[in-house]
């Protein structure tokens, strides 16, 4: 009698794993798409994988769905350990009703975020579903509702972190952009709220999937989504890396580990790193890989805002998050989209506990009207804002250009900057000398028998006086000026010395950061 | 002419329909304009008008016709340098021009490699951002 029980135990769940069946499972890998439980076994260590709610059955009667079997309803639910750590996960399963999301297909990823709250564990959720399921009806958005409100719960107290591996279109795509973190497979995901179908009856306009909602477009040109892959198995890898730079949940600090590189490594090339005329470009990447653990960094939104980077990596084993102005992209400069990034990275660092290292060389906001009129004046005050609630230890090394409000942008003293340190390249201004010298001497350089002349001597005096780290020195603003070698020696230093930083916001129901 | 048998309550009837040429008159419901609590639209914001600005390629070269990517200028700024002219093949990362602006000397690159059809503007010139510099015919 109970050996038949046993059996009927392990055949229910046979066909469980199963999920959609055999062919359906073929047509998955065909595609060049994992399946959900293969996708769960990449992503946790070997045998740590339990799966919850596998028994779970929809409970519609509508067009025919009472006869319809939904194995583990279109959903793999349950927890396990990353890098030893415990991580929860649900991977919608598209060999089951295209993965389509119903009531309880809903309720298995509710209780997946109630328990990662409870516990206070990250959640990883990989999409891959055809959208809301059309049988179920205004159910199927009682579902998706559930969901946006516990991201929504979570948000801030435990990572989240959505893969999206196949479609997710309509209202689907609101939950990972409630999440942290958006990770895109090459080819094989789609987000959009309107497809390509929707928008030509419509508007007419002619649009593919891959060029509406690909991986490339929600990257480069949306900034939708955070990271990209080129497959199933590299997103996983991806994922699992950015899990080790976060902590579980907002009371802890993200793991360090042993990197070997040693903290006080002098790097000399730095010294004659900026080129000797003010006004080169050169590349930022360059700089972050040589002072970082290894030259190891994980680029946050690498192809939005390319004259804004954003990036986690290691120093003296601590996690850390970077934010870099490009001189090689846009000047540098700040504008909208990059303004938009580095609040989102501030904040997101911010929230657990990553501490933030900013490197300066910035010239400015960027000039035009398609800046002012798209906003820049409330998409930059993010920024300022961002800084300003961080109560994260605050590193700030100023290469070389920190011109006016983008100078006091970038993480300045002013905005609560812990640690602000300058190389003697430094140039700390109110503005450029060429604009300054026009006000300043402007009845100098009037009088004067050649204004040309006057004018250059004019911009040669201001350079001389002002566009240097001492005037900021003076009056503090800066707290040490550097030899460029020894940089990555005084990061970790003020890192070290900040470990114990306690700062707090004043009581608020929450700010009014101006979205 | 269309005939058609139809049962009505058990009762068959055989009805001739007839289409008529010309278009149906739909009834059209007239509406009281709503007292508008509305604002009054006002006037919008002026836009710039956008500035054209002409500039003819060099005729110098037979494969100065124009055609392939138009390269525009990613931010408003003074041209410091052209290296290149129309005709000229370039390859990937090669700097075509460098444009002065925010302070930074900003090499404009070729995304890849190809033949500059057209250059649209000369040293010393002011751009604003999106006027085209060049047209490059990328292989």
């Amino acid at each position: 009698m109970t050996t038949n029980k046993l059996q009927d135990l392990l055949d229910r769940k046979q066909k469980i794993e199963l999920g959609g069946g055999e062919a359906r499972i073929q047509k998955q890998h065909d595609k060049g798409k994992l399946t959900a439980r293969e996708r769960l076994q990449l992503l946790f260590d070997q045998d740590t994988f339990v799966e919850i709610d596998a028994f779970i059955k929809h409970r519609c009667t509508y067009f025919g769905m009472e006869k319809k079997e939904a194995p583990a309803e279109g959903v793999v639910t349950g927890y396990g350990q990353v890098e030893g750590r415990l991580v929860y996960a649900y991977a919608q399963d598209f060999t089951v009703i295209g993965g389509s999301l119903g009531e309880m297909h809903a309720q298995k990823i509710w209780k997946v975020l109630d328990n990662a709250l409870k516990v206070g564990a990250p959640v990883v959720g990989i999409n891959d579903s055809g959208g809301a399921r059309i049988q179920e009806g205004v159910n199927s958005l009682y579902g998706y509702g559930g969901i946006f409100y516990r991201n929504t719960m979570a948000s801030g107290v435990i990572p989240q972190i959505s893969v999206i591996m196949g479609p997710c279109a309509g209202g689907a795509v609101y939950s990972p952009a409630l999440n942290d973190f958006i990770m895109m497979v090459d080819k094989t995901s789609k987000m959009f709220i309107t497809g390509p179908k929707v928008i030509e009856t419509v508007t007419g306009e002619k649009v593919s999937g891959e060029a509406l909602g690909g991986a490339m477009a929600h990257n480069q040109i949306s900034g939708v989504a955070t990271f990209i892959a080129d497959n199933d198995q590299a997103a996983i890898a991806e994922t699992r890396r950015l899990l080790s730079f976060l902590p579980s949940n907002n009371t802890e600090t993200a793991p360090g580990c042993e990197t070997g590189d040693d903290p006080n490594r002098v790097i000399p090339e730095l010294n004659t790193f900026i080129p000797d005329n003010p006004n080169k470009p050169y590349n930022m990447h360059e700089l972050i890989s040589m002072i970082v653990d290894n030259g190891d960094f994980m680029e946050y939104q690498p192809y939005y805002a390319a004259n804004m980077i954003t990036c986690f990596a290691r120093m003296g084993g601590r996690s850390v998050g970077i934010l870099a102005n490009q001189p090689k992209v846009l000047a540098g400069c700040l504008d909208i989209n990059a303004s938009d990034k580095a609040a989102r990275f501030v904040r997101t660092c911010d929230a657990f506990n990553v501490p933030l290292l900013t490197l300066v060389d910035v010239p400015g906001f960027l000039p035009g009207t398609a800046q002012e009129y798209g906003g820049i004046i409330r998409h930059g005050a993010k920024l300022l804002y961002a800084y300003s609630e961080a109560t994260v230890p605050l590193v700030t090394v100023i290469t070389r250009k920190a011109y006016g409000g983008a100078y006091i942008a970038m993480c300045s003293k002013h905005l609560g900057g812990d640690m602000v340190l300058a190389w003697p390249t430094a140039e700390i201004a109110v503005m450029g000398p060429a604009g300054a010298a026009n006000v300043v001497f402007k009845k100098e350089i009037d009088a004067a028998d050649d204004p040309a002349v006057a004018k250059k001597k004019m911009i040669d005096e201001y350079n001389a006086e002002f566009a240097t780290p001492y005037k900021a020195a003076e009056l503090g603003y800066v707290d040490d000026v550097i030899e460029p070698a020894i940089t990555r020696q005084r990061v970790i230093d003020a890192f070290n010395m900040l470990a114990s930083k306690r700062e707090m916001l004043p009581p608020k129901k929450h700010g009014n950061i101006p979205v | 002419m269309k005939n058609y048998k139809v049962t009505v309550n058990g009762k068959r009837y055989e009805v001739e329909i007839e289409e008529i040429g010309g278009s149906a008159s739909t009834p059209t419901v007239t509406r009281p304009a709503p007292a508008s609590s509305a604002p009054p639209p006002r006037p919008a914001a002026a836009a710039p008008a956008p500035k054209a600005k002409p500039k003819a390629a060099s005729p110098d070269n037979p494969a100065a016709d124009g055609s392939g990517t138009p390269i525009p200028s990613p931010m408003p700024g003074n041209i410091l340098s052209v290296n290149v002219r129309a005709g000229d093949s370039v390859t990937k990362g090669e700097v075509l021009l460098i444009l002065e602006a925010m302070k930074m000397e900003n090499e404009i690159m070729a995304a890849g490699d190809g033949t500059v059809t057209s250059v649209n503007v000369t040293k010393g010139a002011t751009v604003s951002a999106g006027d085209i510099l060049l047209v490059v015919q990328f292989n």
